[in-house]
Formats: structure tokens, C-alpha cells, sequence
């Protein structure tokens, strides 16, 4: 069964969100590297949907956690105007650290911590997100 | 996030913040008022602790390299041009700023963000403050 959290699109609800991932993936048995990685790529996602996508307006952002065969998954739901993460560039982190752009490292850390990140617009119009991430990386699986 | 601030005294005086909590988007910004008040009061070695810090963000990182950048401006004695090709080869480590303890997540979350291309990262507070 899912497990959903609603709440304000502000910065101050962060830390709620970051125990969520925590107790959640804490319910399901994840090892404490996976829920590190978890946490670090949800936080970064609703992140920039309160940042860049909200620019500071009201809204709200809708979580969903379940265990789905071998992976944690996380759905983020949000009424911001439309926009794809996956879409971004990683950073060119050669550059000299005048000219980096730290806009796309959020991103670049969500990819870098999850296993798969997709993105689709709802039915009803709104950006769904979501993130998967192995609960056991180093089990092969069935097969 | 609470900030403890301790001097300790190595080779040069080097000035500690202890740091308790999560450096994310809610934090990060009283990480840099601290530093920017211990910068203006004449700090000009700076260790992070992050012994205590369980979470590092993208907007946590983007904060210590603003730090990073202060104490830059405030240093007189780094040529720009060898700084800028020390960065692009990754020779170049701040003398100014270093950070101690990152937990494995966080050690994870700055090597990707290249934090350590240019920040040297210790594991020993005390090997970190005589480094300076």
C-alpha cells in the first residue's frame, strides 16, 4: 500500500519531507546507503519544484512511496507550470568554478542517486516525477 | 541547524564551525551569514565540521562554495590565472577552507558535486586543523 504526503510547496517543509523518505524506506528495510541516496534525491527534486517551479507562489506537492518488485519508488505530484527535469544537461563540472552553473546540480544529483528518473505530465495536466532506486543494489534478482 | 564556533590554533589560527543538522535549501543560508560574519571579523581560515551533519544538498554545496569564494576575494596572495588553470586541472586545493568528518553520503553527495576538486576533505579534525 502507498504511502502519501501532502504539504505547502515552501522550504520550511523540507525536513518533513526528508523524515517521510527516511521512516518510510526505514519500513520497507532499505539499507542506510539507499536511504541516504533516496532522501538526497527527493529532497533535490522538491527543491527545485519550490524553487523553480513555484518561484515562490503557493502550491502544493504531492508524495507517494511504495515498494514496487525490487525498487523503492517515489511519485512527485505538483501543480507548477509544466517542466521536465530529466531534460536538463548534466553540469560540465570541468569548468572553472566561476563559470559552473549550480542550477542543474540538483538534478544532476537526484540522476546520480536513484536508478531511474521519469518524467510525464498527468492526465489532468499537472508534472508527475518519479524516482526508483533499488532496495538492495546487490541482489541480482530473480532470473 | 546550529553552528558552534571554536578558534583553534595550528600553524596559523584556524577558526571551526562545528555544524549540527541538515545543509539544504531551509539551512544553507545561515551557514553563510555565519561565515560571512566570522570572515568580516578577520577569519581567514575556515574548517568545516561535518561531523554532525547528516544531509548535504545541492544548495548546501552551492553554500560552501560561496564560502569558498569569499575568503578567495579576501586573499591577496593567489595569482587568478594559475588559480583559474589549477581549477580546470584540479591541482589547485583552497588554503583558505577545508572541510572534516562528511559522513559517507555526504562525502558522496560533494565528491559529485566536484567540491573536491578543489576543497581538501579530511577525516581527522585535528590532521584537518594542522593541515593549515
Amino acid at each position: 500500500m502507498p504511502h502519501s504526503l501532502t504539504f505547502t510547496a515552501e522550504l520550511k517543509n523540507l525536513p518533513v519531507l526528508r523524515r517521510f523518505v527516511s521512516e518510510i524506506s526505514s519500513k520497507y528495510q532499505a539499507r542506510r546507503e539507499v536511504i541516504d541516496g533516496l532522501i538526497q534525491a527527493v529532497d533535490e527534486s522538491a527543491t527545485n519544484i519550490i524553487v523553480h517551479g513555484y518561484q515562490g507562489r503557493p502550491g502544493k506537492i504531492e508524495i507517494q512511496m511504495t515498494l514496487e518488485e525490487d525498487s523503492l519508488v517515489v511519485r512527485l505530484w505538483d501543480q507548477a507550470p509544466l517542466f521536465d527535469p530529466t531534460q536538463i544537461p548534466p553540469p560540465n563540472l570541468a569548468l572553472p568554478l566561476e563559470e559552473r552553473r549550480f542550477g542543474g546540480l540538483g538534478v544532476h544529483l537526484a540522476r546520480h542517486f536513484t536508478d531511474q528518473m521519469t518524467y510525464q505530465v498527468t492526465p489532468d495536466g499537472n508534472n508527475e516525477l518519479t524516482l526508483r532506486k533499488k532496495i538492495n543494489p546487490n541482489n541480482p534478482g530473480p532470473g | 541547524m546550529e553552528i558552534k564556533v571554536t578558534q583553534e590554533q595550528g600553524r596559523v589560527p584556524v577558526t571551526v564551525f562545528h555544524i549540527e543538522g541538515d545543509i539544504a535549501a531551509d539551512t544553507y543560508e545561515q551557514l553563510e551569514a555565519q561565515a560571512k560574519q566570522s570572515i568580516q571579523s578577520g577569519a581567514s581560515n575556515l574548517l568545516l565540521d561535518l561531523a554532525k551533519v547528516p544531509y548535504v544538498s545541492s544548495y548546501g554545496i552551492r553554500g560552501i562554495s560561496q564560502i569558498f569564494s569569499w575568503l578567495r576575494d579576501q586573499s591577496k596572495g593567489e595569482d587568478d590565472a594559475a588559480l583559474s588553470s589549477g581549477l580546470r586541472d584540479g591541482t589547485f586545493k583552497s588554503c583558505c577552507l577545508k572541510l572534516a568528518n562528511p559522513s559517507p553520503q555526504v562525502l558522496k553527495a560533494l565528491t559529485t558535486a566536484g567540491i573536491d576538486m578543489f576543497l581538501e576533505i579530511h577525516n581527522d579534525l585535528d590532521k584537518a586543523i594542522a593541515s593549515f
